[in-house]
């Protein structure tokens, strides 16, 4: 459901935002619209015709979201799953030289596990520091009664 | 009354240092090192010489493996935002070249109760060794070169030291992400077609026209036999060859196909 808002700021990233990454003789641009296109080339311009396409999902990092093939141009287009915001990551690959660019989709927010505590654990916490507070309070009152 | 609301608080306290003592779900992280089939197969310079490795000892330091957000980017070269990492202690001499020419990627080492996660970044430094074969040498590769009739036999030592950060992994499969309970890994690549180009690739590409070739080296034996480290090439070989030789070798850590920045020290 978030994806609907962020459909029109996606569409004006579209006509603003093209990353480059280039390595090793590759370069993987993309431009993010309604689909992502990702066009990749060698460093000499010649494009990565057949080059190998991984996809990788924001919620499922070691599982591939989806494999495919660079057409002529060096070409892939692909549409991102709307309830999976974060960074998509694209790796391309043809005869040993390869690349990976890593893109924004959505409302990333990048709560996952930044701070290293699940969320029942920080519930918990909070709870814990709120009934140090309650706690308190009724040991002074019960000094003065 | 009064006991009983201490002794509720007490429980609190230690349930709660208990979550956060536990807080995060732990797992292993192996570090590998691959000198790919180049090394343990060999391979045909882009000049023609068909190589074989003896040895390819490259002695590892400082070898980390990051969480980095946002993704590290080895092109601009900026330090890694590492939100977790896993460090492996020590100094380590492996020799690439070890096992058959089918030989798997060679175990550096591991971290046991490292924090799960995505590791999708990865550093290490190549230094001298302290002692052992490639003593005093971050890199000493052992070998034999053949064309045409000649043979050389070869010791190449490199004493200069190199730091290498890299972005994530670039292969078959995605490394780094670990898992509860779970075992997940990193591979520092060193290619040494980088060095001595490669005959099945284009010659015009970029790899090739970097490399130094082994002609250089084998015009610099005496009696089918060149050992030499940094200083001594730089005597025998051409000011141009020494030059290619001098910049591509920061080039030879890579991280399976993905790039690295790296820093000559």
């Amino acid at each position: 459901m978030k994806w609907k808002p962020a459909l029109p700021l996606a569409l004006l990233l579209s006509l603003i935002l093209t990353a480059a990454v280039s390595a090793h003789g590759v370069k993987i641009e993309y431009t993010i619209g309604m689909s992502v296109e990702i066009v990749a080339a060698y460093d000499t311009g010649e494009p990565m015709a057949g080059g190998q396409v991984t996809v990788y999902a924001p919620d499922e990092p070691s599982t591939p979201w989806l494999t495919g093939i660079c057409d002529e141009g060096g070409r892939f287009v692909f549409t991102p799953d709307p309830a999976k915001p974060g960074t998509w990551d694209v790796q391309v690959r043809q005869a040993g030289h390869g690349d990976m660019v890593h893109i924004p989709i959505g409302d990333n927010v990048a709560v996952s596990g930044s701070t290293g505590y699940t969320p029942l654990q920080i519930v918990l916490m909070g709870a814990c520091v709120v009934w140090g507070f309650i706690g308190t309070a009724l040991f002074f009152s019960r000094r003065r009664a | 009354m009064r006991k009983s609301f201490a002794t509720l608080m007490i429980l609190t306290l230690l349930a709660s240092t208990v979550l956060v003592g536990c807080g995060g779900e732990k797992g292993t992280f192996q570090f590998y090192a691959n000198g790919e089939d180049f090394v343990r197969q060999g391979f045909v310079s882009k000049d023609g010489w068909a190589i074989t490795f003896d040895h390819v000892y490259v002695t590892l330091a400082e070898v980390t493996a990051y969480q980095s957000d946002p993704p590290y980017d080895p092109h601009e070269g900026a330090q890694v935002q590492s939100r977790s990492q896993a460090s492996l202690d020590g100094t380590h001499t492996m020799d690439l070249a070890e096992g058959g020419e089918n030989a798997p990627p060679i175990l550096v080492g591991e971290v046991r109760d490292t924090a799960t996660g995505h590791y999708n970044a990865l550093s290490w430094e190549m230094v001298p060794a302290s002692g052992g074969p490639a003593a005093g040498y971050s890199l000493v590769v052992v070998g034999t070169a053949e064309k045409g009739g000649q043979t050389v036999d070869f010791t190449i030592k490199i004493e200069t030291e190199y730091t290498y950060t890299c972005g994530e992994y670039v292969g078959d499969e995605r490394k780094g992400v670990l898992q509860a309970d779970g075992t997940a890994d990193a591979e520092m690549t060193f290619h040494f077609d980088h060095v001595f180009g490669d005959a099945e690739t284009p010659m015009d590409d970029e790899l090739n026209i970097g490399a130094v070739g082994f002609e250089p080296f084998a015009e610099a034996a005496e009696g089918g036999r060149l050992d030499a480290d940094m200083a001594g090439l730089q005597a025998v070989l051409s000011a141009g060859d020494y030059q290619m030789l001098v910049d591509i070798l920061p080039t030879l850590g890579h991280v399976g196909e993905g790039h690295c920045h790296s820093e000559t020290h």
